[in-house]
């Protein structure tokens, strides 16, 4: 369903992305992990066109797109058929939740305003947020702000919803609630490509892991193989100082 | 000699000054609406990196910004005849010497103004984090819509305590045109001073009317910030 080739990107001369390739198939859940600064996010981000990559190709869908040359139509094709989300939530600050989640329905997908407003207020039920429609982000908290985040995403219907760190913001108590919203999403059946720290969230949900650092996919496969029989060193160096960090329940 | 100050006088005066207030009030308004005109277009061209325009207008707002308006005033006033009149005459007909000098006051304060706002425009619509834009990109809409309907409403509320200091200030700034001979509530006052000998009553009266309508101007514009901070930040 989506598959990108030999993605390149640099900020200045510092080159973040070298030659990035992976595969995502319809349906799958996609979890990709990495140090702070191994280009998961800003490879994430240039799928949806937030950073321009400087090389590679995109095949989205039935479309294949240069990034070098992407035109206007081709960004909003891949923009309009997939969704993003946030690690900082990015709810439109001047819009209560329901209007966010509308905005796009009535401006974009050029719904009427009855119809979004119904749908709008459906999916905000779905995450649970029936009593908070006329909310502004600056009055809701960080968790119900990502799940109208979630919510605005979903009801588009996108083939593909990008998380982009979707927890890292949060407080510890309130990470459960929207790690359990993602994984209702992911049993929704809808292609999913999560940038994540939550090691158990990846193990318990994603069909795919890869593995980045410094710019390249180092692994990728199963969770399974990846958590318990990592190939690389690399891998196995970044899971036992992760893991080590997550508190252990046991007596 | 008799006092400096006598209250029947200032009964007297008031009246005669604050019938000139609408000299004043024609040129804020003008100023400030032709002026806002030009500032967002001067906020959009430092915004869109357009290679020359960029420098151009880079140059204009450092001169508005680094000479006094009362200069700006004598150049327009004393310069755009000098330079424009022949044009103006073979081509509109229009004799630039007999137009109410007003008019040049006018055009120094636009022009004056589209460099203050247009920097107070841009500065409100940077401030807005890229987030937003981001987030209008990734649910698929245009620049366009993104601007108009995410950014530019979250900036109003940045720039309307901005506008409404600027405003105040633009008020106060008319009463230099007295010294382009223009009549207005300072050169009504001074002219009445001129004539009675007596100058206090009138400067009072001035002052006077400056604070009220400063006031009504500052609270008209805490009125529409309060409906506008309505959602927070």
């Amino acid at each position: 369903m989506i598959e990108l080739k030999g993605v390149k990107k640099s900020f200045g001369k510092h080159e973040v992305l070298k030659d990035v390739s992976i595969k995502v198939e319809e349906g799958e859940v996609v979890v990709i992990l990495g140090a702070s600064g191994s280009g998961k996010t800003t490879f994430l981000r240039c799928i949806n066109f937030l950073e321009k990559a400087d090389e590679g190709t995109m095949q989205f869908g039935d479309k294949t797109i240069d990034f070098k040359t992407a035109k206007k139509n081709e960004i909003l094709h891949v923009r309009r058929h997939s969704a993003f989300v946030f690690q900082n939530y990015g709810l439109f600050a001047n819009k209560t939740a329901l209007q966010n989640v509308m905005e796009g329905l009535t401006q974009v997908q050029k719904k009427s305003k009855a119809e979004a407003e119904k749908i709008a207020k459906e999916t905000l039920d779905w995450v649970g947020l029936s009593d908070r429609y006329d909310y502004y982000p600056s009055q809701l908290s960080g968790g119900q702000q990502q799940r109208v985040g979630i919510a605005r995403a979903i009801a588009l219907k996108p083939e593909v919803i990008l998380f982009d760190e979707p927890t890292s913001a949060l407080d510890p108590e309130l990470v459960g609630e929207v790690l359990d919203l993602i994984k209702k999403v992911a049993q929704m059946g809808i292609t999913m490509l999560v940038v994540t720290h939550e090691m158990s969230f990846a193990q318990d949900v994603a069909d795919k892991v890869i593995f980045m650092d410094a710019g390249v996919v180092v692994e990728e496969g199963k969770p399974d193989e990846i958590f318990v029989n990592p190939k690389e060193e690399r891998t196995r160096q970044f899971l036992s100082r992760i893991i080590s960090l997550e508190p252990m329940y046991n007596i | 000699m008799g006092s400096y100050f006598d209250f029947e006088r200032f009964l007297f005066v008031f009246p005669k000054v604050i019938s000139c207030i609408g000299v004043n009030l024609q040129i804020v308004a003008v100023s400030m609406f032709f002026g806002t005109i030009l500032a967002v277009f001067v906020a959009l061209a430092r915004l869109k990196p357009i290679p020359v325009l960029r420098e151009i207008i880079s140059v204009y707002i450092s001169f508005m910004r680094g000479t006094p308006l009362l200069v700006q005033m004598m150049i327009a006033y004393y310069g755009i005849p000098l330079l424009l009149s022949d044009v103006f005459l073979n081509v509109f007909g229009i004799n630039l010497n007999r137009l109410d000098s007003v008019i040049f006051v006018e055009i120094a304060i636009v022009l004056n103004e589209g460099a203050f706002l247009g920097e107070i425009f841009r500065g409100a619509i940077s401030a807005i984090p890229a987030v937003q834009k981001e987030a209008a990109y990734s649910i698929g809409m245009t620049g366009a819509q993104s601007f108009f309907r995410i950014v530019l409403p979250q900036s109003f509320k940045l720039i309307i305590p901005a506008y409404g200091i600027d405003l105040v200030g633009v008020f106060q700034n008319t009463s230099l045109v007295f010294t382009l001979g223009i009549v207005d509530l300072l050169g009504k006052a001074k002219t009445l001073g001129a004539a009675t000998g007596h100058t206090l009553e009138g400067y009072i009266s001035a002052t006077i009317i400056y604070i009220a309508l400063s006031l009504i101007l500052k609270g008209f514009f805490l009125t529409v910030e309060r409906k506008v901070y309505s959602y927070g930040v």
